[in-house]
């Protein structure tokens, strides 16, 4: 690792212009988290290959374009992850998709060989403010992230009615912004 | 945050994490796009959701992941790669003129076509008075269409000048800044300006390679004073010469 690591905005500038080794650079520091959310929405460990290679593909040709104001890079990276395996998922054969409802929750995270020092930070701080929030609003949340569930679909599964689906979310993401703000609001994208 | 009963912070938690109604998106978007309070809860959110994965055990990928990765890549050039054969062709067939120049000469060139451009910031004039010791580029509106800009590269190959008109103001902390993207190594900055009223500038620039070794120019947005590399998208790109 160099003493100054090359910062991930300045990596994605240089993907830009054709630069392998930039792509290369932000793969080994983040390729490893891509594929981990991949195969935890699903399953497969094929399909979760598929999911990476979209992902850092479309970073690399510009389909997907990098927008300060959804935070840090790597979670730019996930949310384009997330999106297309959750596509992947809507289009597997239902008796599939049940199998990936039925996904464990996540388990305590130990440190990554390749995590950067601050994303070794990030993960125990993001660890910390799940485990704050009630096995309710943890399931809701991760049913909808994970699971690519509609709120609707969610209350149907746990057989709750649509507005305590509703609360229960909106209240776990206010719990998580109050835990977390400091951490998403030094992303070095604006908060307002 | 005002009271967040007249808003709808149950779909923006939604929204974030994917699990809005088919149907709801339309009604949300609508409401950010005039909620000033809204919309930034919902760009918090996004950030939540996009950090949630972190909190997985890691899982490492395949070995051979990234080979896969790298060879498809080598098929799918980025856009300014793509369009490096284009600068590069231009490059070649700008009618140089080839005289010999001494300073001297140079800076009365320089003199002149400043004062010159100050009423033909662009048009034939400029392209007639570049007809000197000189190279022209002419890059166009990638991201900003009506934009364009000439740059003038004196033979001593160090030294240039650039007219510019069509972009917009930038905000206080936001520069333009011009790139020479060799043919091979880093990017090098050539100049970081603002624009007048009328979205003009005239810039005296830095050539920091051989354009002879350039395969192209690009103009980006960055955070002021300037950045090492690009990371806004292409404004102004070099085109083929006409």
């Amino acid at each position: 690792m160099s003493i100054e690591p090359v910062a991930d905005p300045e990596l994605l500038g240089r993907m830009r212009l054709g630069d392998e080794s930039a792509l290369e650079a932000l793969y080994v520091r983040y390729g490893g988290l891509v594929y981990t959310l991949a195969r935890r929405i699903v399953g497969d460990p094929e399909l979760a290959r598929e999911v990476v290679q979209d992902t850092f593909l479309r970073s690399w040709d510009g389909r997907d374009t990098y927008d300060p104001e959804r935070g840090r890079v790597p979670w730019w990276l996930m949310g384009i992850a997330r999106n297309r395996a959750i596509d992947l998922l809507r289009s597997r054969s239902h008796q599939a998709r049940l199998r990936e409802r039925a996904a464990p929750p996540p388990e305590i995270s130990t440190t990554h060989a390749r995590d950067p020092a601050d994303t070794v930070v990030a993960r125990r701080t993001v660890l910390d403010a799940l485990r704050e929030l009630s096995d309710g609003q943890r399931r809701a949340i991760e049913l909808a992230y994970y699971g690519g569930l509609t709120q609707t679909e969610i209350a149907n599964e746990l057989g709750e009615p649509l507005g305590t689906i509703k609360s229960r979310t909106r209240e776990a993401m206010e719990r998580l912004r109050k835990v977390l703000g400091p951490l998403i609001q030094s992303a070095g994208g604006r908060t307002s | 945050m005002t009271d967040s009963s007249e808003h709808i912070v149950d779909e923006l938690a939604a929204y974030a994490l994917g699990a809005l109604e088919t149907g709801e998106h339309a009604r949300v978007d609508e409401h950010v796009a005039t909620c000033a309070s809204c919309a930034s809860r919902l760009a918090e959110y996004r950030r939540l959701a996009g950090a949630l994965p972190l909190a997985l055990a890691p899982i490492t990928p395949p070995s051979d992941l990234w080979d896969a990765i790298r060879s498809e890549a080598r098929q799918r050039r980025p856009r300014v790669r793509m369009r490096s054969a284009i600068g590069t062709r231009w490059l070649r067939v700008a009618p140089w003129v080839a005289a010999a120049a001494v300073a001297a000469w140079l800076v009365t060139w320089n003199v002149r076509l400043q004062s010159e451009l100050a009423q033909y910031a662009q048009g034939p004039q400029v392209e007639k008075l570049a007809r000197r010791p000189a190279r022209l580029v002419i890059l166009s509106g990638a991201a900003q269409s009506q934009a364009s800009a000439r740059i003038f590269a004196a033979v001593d190959g160090q030294s240039g000048h650039m007219a510019i008109s069509g972009l917009p103001r930038l905000a206080a902390e936001r520069v333009y800044q011009l790139w020479f993207l060799p043919k091979a190594g880093p990017p090098l900055t050539a100049a970081t300006f603002t624009v007048d009223v009328d979205g003009r500038a005239w810039v005296v620039i830095k050539v920091p390679a051989d354009l002879d070794d350039t395969r192209s120019l690009i103009v980006t947005e960055e955070a002021a004073p300037g950045n090492r590399a690009p990371t806004g998208p292409s404004l102004l790109e070099a085109r083929e010469w006409r």
